[in-house]
């Protein structure tokens, strides 16, 4: 059964649409079910996420972060309630962005501009790769966001210092659902016993989601504008999860 | 690779506190090769995994020979046995992450010098997308 997106229903029909799909998924099971909840939900939880932004972090990042609380809210409802999901989903959503940004914010004190300029300087990054069929120049970054090569070098720099919270970890540290896998991103093959046998054992101490990535750069070979389209997110956020990602296995190795 | 027009030389501290320095210096002189973005980052990964294993105290000499097809960097006098076992697949467990297997993806080339002064140098070849 193929159920509209939420938005373009009438409020009453979507929330009886709604416990619909939360009766398959927490009473039978159906994760597809649960997917169409996060997919109907997402706009919201885009909404939520715009009012973050001009923080120092990339729109879509936030509503990654953002997705987590709503994933979150799916799995804990409690189909007695009588409150509607996007009414308890909401607190949730906002709850994991504040979280995010009080918890993983900018680990040294970097000038708004700056970090203004890095959180634009991914759209820009994604909408030249699109224009130009290949990873753009500082140049061109610069050009399109009106400014000089040497200010997107510090904006890129400055990128560095902001510590990018996993998406596939909690805030206890715990490794939780990844939104990204369960909206549908192709992950046939990670599961693979040898792709996991050739990454053991420092891949281990990561996410399912940054494991993948660095599959797909280092067993694959892929560039990080390739990755980015497979996983969904910016080139820059993919740089950052795989330099963060090698930091984290070298600290595993080292004991 | 026949790249050698122009040459800039670093010696930088190795404390972490001054990797973000060598960073920008290297996104800078990218920028002049007009290197893109990805080429950039992936000269940027080369270098701070170099570093990595170079450990946390001294200094260490970065220098950089620009052309117009790419940059040639070569790290170091390194720790020659700490940075002959990160270079070597057979240095880790098997199917272990290295850094050989790093390198070989983010750089166009490598390779090892030994100066006569003891330790090793790394050199990275990293040349311009078409």
């Amino acid at each position: 059964m193929s159920l509209p997106a939420r938005r373009s229903v009438a409020p009453e029909r979507a929330r009886v649409e709604d416990r619909l799909l939360l009766r398959r998924y927490h009473e039978g099971g159906d994760t597809s079910a649960r997917e169409a909840l996060i997919e109907r939900h997402l706009p919201l939880v885009r909404s939520l996420a715009r009012r973050y932004a001009g923080r120092g972090e990339a729109l879509e990042d936030i509503e990654q972060v953002g997705a987590i609380g709503l994933i979150k809210a799916i799995d804990r409802f409690e189909i007695e309630r009588e409150v509607s999901l996007a009414t308890y989903a909401t607190p949730n959503v906002v709850g994991e962005i504040k979280r995010h940004f009080r918890d993983k914010g900018w680990a040294i004190r970097v000038p708004r501009a700056l970090q203004e300029l890095n959180a634009s300087m991914s759209g820009a990054i994604e909408r030249l790769t699109g224009r130009l069929g290949r990873s753009p120049s500082i140049g061109e970054i610069a050009d399109e966001l009106k400014t000089t090569p040497e200010e997107v070098l510090e904006a890129m720099e400055v990128g560095s210092a902001y510590s990018t919270v996993s998406l596939s970890t909690g805030p206890s540290g715990d490794e939780e659902l990844d939104p990204l896998e369960t909206i549908g991103a192709d992950d046939s093959g990670f599961e693979r016993s040898e792709d996991r046998a050739a990454l053991e054992p420092a891949l281990d101490r990561l996410a399912p989601r940054e494991r993948e990535i660095l599959r797909m750069r280092f067993e694959e070979g892929l560039p990080q504008t390739q990755i980015a389209h497979r996983v969904g997110l910016s080139q820059m956020h993919v740089s950052r999860l795989i330099r963060k990602s090698l930091g984290v296995m070298r600290e595993e190795l080292l004991g | 690779m026949n790249l050698s027009l122009e040459r800039i030389d670093l010696d930088a501290p190795l404390s972490g506190d001054f990797q973000a320095v060598v960073r920008l210096i290297i996104g800078g002189i990218a920028e002049r090769v007009d290197f893109a973005f990805e080429e950039i980052d992936d000269l940027q990964l080369a270098v701070e995994r170099l570093l990595a294993e170079a450990g946390q105290v001294g200094t260490v000499h970065l220098s950089f020979e620009v052309g117009q097809r790419g940059i040639r960097t070569r790290v170091g006098p390194l720790d020659e046995r700490r940075v002959a076992v990160a270079l070597s697949d057979g240095g880790g467990r098997p199917g272990q992450l290295t850094l050989k297997r790093i390198l070989q993806t983010v750089v166009d080339s490598f390779g090892v010098d030994e100066p006569s002064d003891g330790g090793i140098v790394v050199r990275l070849e990293k040349l311009k997308g078409p």
